[in-house]
């Protein structure tokens, strides 16, 4: 739930709206907004599965230090999505695993 | 424009402090920043400040945090965003990472404001998405403007999760409780009120004992604990929130410092283990200064003045400032701090920050 | 209260079993328990479970935590790719 008016904030201020592609789905969007902020805004809020537990994570520390928010944007695994700004057309999917060090997985097969 | 002298890593309270400062005394000083602007939790700080009018008692975080971004552009100040400092070699060399580079900077003085990271909780079912830190939850909906869920249950009872708690009510979500672990409230009284007057129940005694639900947060059971820390038979209580908010304490972000070869002492009512440093905030490596919560976990106040610390002894150390000149200012800082430091929450701090000092070995 | 399939480390999913396993087979420090459980060595380079295991190992060898000095940092503490890393500059702006 987005949070338009507060009582000492005031107004939100919002830049042009824009939409991005979630695991298929389009999902609205403010340009320049944390992807993140946008796909909790839309009631998502499982990011991503674990490599050894296959176990949903979510924002846990929202500044971009604890890892848990990543997910795979414009086909790039790991990107921290609290801190990564949105751009209209990002394609971005629910990560499986890990890519990159020790990967064993095959994410193309786990996303498609 | 020429070499930075001064690389300040950490653009919040205490490094934006500390960058003015030295600027301010003719050094060339650049800050480093993670974030895509400066100001680090102040823009999250909404509410207004305690102390004196020198402290901007009633002023807000935001507002602090915008007039010292003013001040630093004033200054001189060089700021590079989005840089993150990944380590640090021999002979005061930064590693940074610039985008798709990185670079190794190696400057006469650097000041580390890295700040604090939120503690964590373990208890099963920590790892569902709607586990959160308290800070996190303050990011989210003072920043990011989005809530995090639509009812919480609050994790600790010190001024982060009083605070935090309130926050979440002026938002529009629904806080069932605050759980406490302590026998008693830690956060000022102030804040307590304010919660209570709202309709949450703040139990102490209590601790959250696992978070249930399918893919994400459903429900949190929470029970009484003894003396011994182990839950009372029969108090358990199943509470329907999508969102739990930890505020179990801050813990300085003191990686840097550690690959540096600073000393560190460990002293709890600081948030663990905390870089030595001396009367002028220098670490026990010269030409190092901490500043901040990464110096002792305490307030924006006492960030900024140690920032103001930092700043005048590096911009001294450097030869902008003379010796009587820079002495001068200090003391009326150190008159500040002191000032801060006192009271039932500060006294304990002042009393850490002392042992601090004694553990300082100079080389 | 505490339940040993709990995951510690969030990034490697190091259970609290496995912490007390090498516990229990002598590890005494920090740098022990990162080295054999890989539990610090995730992508957060262990700011989130650091506490926590410098907890499970005090209670359980009776060291108190000023005698468990956290484990060696190395940079990077951040993630970077490998390939920023080949174009370095040392020059000075």
């Amino acid at each position: 739930m987005r949070i338009e008016d507060h009582p000492i904030l005031g107004k939100t201020e919002r830049r042009e709206r824009i939409t991005l592609k979630v695991d298929g789905a389009a999902v609205p969007a403010f340009e320049g907004e944390a992807i993140a902020a946008a796909l909790i805004a839309s009631g998502r809020r499982v990011f991503r599965y674990t490599a050894k537990r296959r176990e949903p994570r979510g924002v846990f520390c929202a500044l971009g230090r604890c890892t848990d928010c990543m997910m795979i944007v414009n086909g790039q695994p790991n990107v921290r999505t609290c801190v990564t700004p949105a751009r209209d057309g990002m394609v971005i999917q629910t990560q499986v695993g890990r890519r990159g060090g020790e990967a064993t997985h095959d994410l193309e097969t786990e996303n498609s | 424009m020429g070499k930075s002298e001064i690389y300040v890593v950490g653009g919040g309270a205490a490094g934006m402090a500390a960058a003015i400062e030295a600027a301010r005394a003719g050094a060339k000083v650049t800050v480093i920043d993670e974030n895509e602007q400066p100001g680090g939790q102040l823009f999250k700080q909404i509410h207004k400040f305690f102390g004196s009018g020198v402290h901007r008692a009633g002023t807000r975080g935001v507002q602090i945090g915008r007039d010292l971004l003013k001040e630093a552009e004033e200054a001189g100040v060089k700021t590079r965003l989005n840089t993150v400092a990944y380590g640090i070699y021999p002979g005061k060399r930064l590693g940074l990472i610039c985008g798709d580079h990185t670079e190794e900077p190696a400057s006469p003085i650097i000041i580390l404001a890295t700040g604090a990271s939120e503690n964590a909780l373990a208890f099963p079912g920590w790892t569902l998405p709607g586990v959160m830190g308290a800070g996190a939850t303050q990011t989210l909906i003072n920043i990011n403007r989005v809530l995090p869920g639509r009812r919480a249950l609050m994790v600790g009872a010190g001024n982060v999760g009083l605070i935090v708690t309130y926050q979440l009510l002026q938002a529009g979500a629904d806080v069932a409780a605050i759980v406490e672990g302590l026998p008693y409230i830690g956060g000022y009284g102030v804040h307590a009120s304010k919660v209570r007057r709202a309709g949450v129940p703040i139990l102490t005694s209590h601790t959250v004992l696992r978070a249930e639900g399918d893919e994400t947060v459903e429900r949190a059971v929470i029970a009484q604990m003894d003396e011994k820390w182990q839950p009372v038979v029969d108090t358990e209580e199943v509470l329907e929130v999508d969102t739990i908010c930890l505020a179990v304490g801050l813990s300085p972000l003191a990686e840097l410092a550690w690959m540096a070869g600073c000393r560190f002492s460990y002293l709890p009512a600081l948030g663990g283990w905390v870089p030595v440093h001396d009367e002028n905030m220098e670490s026990s490596l010269q030409g190092i200064y901490v500043a901040g919560d990464l110096a002792g976990i305490e307030e924006a106040s006492t960030a900024m003045e140690e920032g103001r610390l930092a700043g005048l002894s590096a911009a001294e150390a450097l030869g902008y400032l003379s010796v009587e000149t820079a002495e001068a200012r200090k003391i009326e800082v150190r008159e500040r701090l002191a000032a801060l430091r006192i009271g039932s929450f500060g006294g304990g701090r002042a009393i850490a920050k002392r042992e601090l000092l004694r553990a300082t070995c100079k080389k | 209260m505490k339940n040993d399939d709990l995951v510690i480390c969030r990034c490697e999913e190091v259970t609290q079993a496995d912490i007390k396993e090498v516990i229990n087979q002598g590890v005494t420090t920090m740098n022990e328990v990162k080295r054999l459980t890989r539990a610090g060595m995730g992508l957060c380079q262990g700011k989130t479970c650091g506490r926590l295991v410098a907890g499970i190992l005090s209670g359980e060898t009776n060291q108190p935590l000023q005698e468990l000095k956290p484990s060696t940092s190395r940079a990077p503490t951040r993630v970077l790719p490998l390939g920023t890393l080949s174009k370095t500059t040392q020059d000075d702006d």
